[in-house]
């Protein structure tokens, strides 16, 4: 197998899980609760790794996407509203990207930040009309491995190795007052929603018909879903650890996404600096072509319109018309001058709303024989596809009032 | 025992104001404060490029003036202590930014104690 056939899995998993919402969540969890939340993290992995891996081999077997056949499944109705919810959410989610993008620029060149947010929404909608959809993954996902400097500080850091590697056990910190417990449980479903997002299925599978998969890249698919996955989740646990060891003894509980910048910076000075904010670049960006496409292809999809960026622009004008929209929608967002934290926040607690109305279907379809024949669900996947369809219902449910108890995670 | 102090928490949280309303916006000040601190201290010893130390004491600064602004008791012991951050030059010495971040956690922890 080709490493550069993982490209779609990395750019998944890299714009995916260090996207603006992580950088800010996993630097503002390893400040307030040290290294007690890495199992959510963990725990959360697994639940992407099951979820893409099924959403791939969907892709590869029935060779159609996931949103084809949920509108077939579900019906019109069903179909539709969560077609106009993972819109909304994908919407917001791409508008946070958009902004963060921008200020990431902002910190690389001084640049004023509005004037960035549109050079950053052309420069991104001119990468998507020039590349081929194989050079688009490659470029966002290869140049976000940028961020492996996270990884590498950790070390540099001298975390507490023993302490870290305890926080792989579930657990919920002692001694925690009623509110402090309240904010852990807002930051837990937060991680879930934020690593679980409903937009990396919807890319990975489509992307993989995109890249023409067939039943005979099923190893592929795992392969991709397990390696990119489980880089995303080490990147994003290496934003908390080290904040965890440089933020939590500063009393700093990091509120913006230049903040994470510093975990590179301060052992490793301009370069560490620099590496952080280029694999920021990047990883965000990607996240802004995933979920913007994730839309489109979404749309393209439920309506049986020509779609796919294998295609020329003009041999699929409703998809290229869409996306480029989209992107100008998400732009129309941020120019209204709303905070880019804020995006962030809702864009989160709108795709945990939709995570059980994204992934019910993909778990019916991926067990149905009719589509799948012998590469229905196996037992351990179902069982674990149904547990983690559970997880993402409860947390779903609690959200809101967590997030209206805690005032949004600040206490 | 923990399901009556979460509903007494509820209620509270619901009828919240006052300080304990401005609690969430002094935590953010002392955050800033101490993050300010960090950018200038690592910034003085040249490990930092000068675009990212000015863009962020900028949105520093912009963050800390919603804090303040958002204060319902403005005039209050860390409305003060806040406004004065604000006064800082950019530069401020790590050592001054690291003082008010204790004097606002110092009060944060007065009022979570309360």
């Amino acid at each position: 197998m080709n490493p550069l056939e993982l490209t779609l899995g990395i750019m998944t998993a890299v714009g995916g899980f260090v996207d603006i919402s992580e950088l800010v969540f996993a630097a503002k969890a390893g400040s307030t609760f040290g290294f007690a939340l890495v199992w959510v993290f963990a725990f959360s992995t697994v639940g992407i790794i099951v979820f893409s891996e099924m959403s791939g081999r969907v892709a590869a077997v029935a060779k159609q996407p996931v949103f084809s056949l949920m509108r077939h499944r579900l019906g019109l109705k069903l179909g539709l509203i969560t077609l106009i919810a993972s819109i909304i959410s994908n919407l917001i989610t791409c508008a946070a990207e958009i902004g963060g993008v921008a200020l990431i620029l902002n910190y690389l060149t001084g640049g004023p930040y509005l004037p960035m947010v549109i050079a950053v929404t052309v420069a991104l909608i001119a990468s998507i009309w020039v590349l081929p959809f194989k050079w688009v993954e490659r470029a966002y996902g290869l140049l976000g491995l940028f961020m492996v400097v996270f990884a590498v500080a950790l070390v540099a850091n001298h975390p507490q190795w023993h302490q870290l590697a305890g926080g792989f056990v579930p657990q919920v910190p002692d001694g925690l007052s009623t509110k402090e417990l309240l904010t852990f449980g807002y930051f837990a479903v937060a991680i879930v929603s934020a690593v679980m997002f409903p937009y990396e299925v919807y890319f990975y599978s489509s992307g993989g018909i995109e890249e023409g998969w067939s039943p005979k890249d099923i190893l592929t698919n795992r392969l991709t879903s397990i390696l990119g996955m489980g880089l995303g989740s080490l990147l994003a646990i290496s934003i908390l650890a080290n904040s965890a060891v440089v933020f939590g003894p500063a009393n700093v509980n990091p509120e913006i996404p230049g903040s994470a910048a510093l975990e590179a910076a301060i052992p490793f000075g301009k370069w560490g600096l620099i590496l952080a904010l280029l694999g920021m670049f990047f990883a965000v960006a990607g996240a802004a072509v995933e979920t913007c496409l994730a839309n489109a292809y979404s749309i393209a999809q439920f309506f049986g319109w020509k779609w796919g960026r294998h295609k020329k622009p003009w041999e699929a004008p409703r998809f290229t018309v869409t996306w480029i929209l989209l992107f100008v929608a998400a732009l129309g967002i941020v120019l209204t001058g709303v905070d880019v934290m804020t995006l962030v926040e809702f864009a989160v607690l709108f795709s945990i709303l939709v995570l059980p109305l994204t992934y019910l279907p993909l778990l019916l379809l991926s067990g149905d024989r009719a589509f799948m024949g012998r590469y229905i669900n196996g037992a351990i996947t179902k069982t674990l596809g149904w547990f983690y369809f559970c997880v993402v219902t409860v947390a779903a449910m609690v959200a809101l009032p967590l997030y209206f108890l805690t005032s949004g995670g600040n206490g | 025992m923990r399901r009556w102090s979460l509903l007494l928490f509820v209620l509270l949280t619901a009828c919240g104001q006052g300080p304990q309303a401005d609690l969430q916006y002094i935590k953010q000040a002392r955050s800033i404060s101490a993050e300010w601190a960090l950018v200038n201290e690592q910034a003085n010893r040249g490990r930092l490029t000068i675009t990212y130390v000015q863009s962020m004491r900028g949105w520093l600064h912009d963050g800390l003036e919603t804090a303040s602004g958002s204060l319902s008791q403005p005039h209050s012991r860390y409305g003060a202590e806040i406004r004065a951050l604000l006064a800082e030059p950019p530069d401020a010495a790590p050592a001054e930014l690291r003082r008010y971040a204790e004097a606002l956690k110092q009060i944060e922890a007065e009022f979570e104690s309360a």
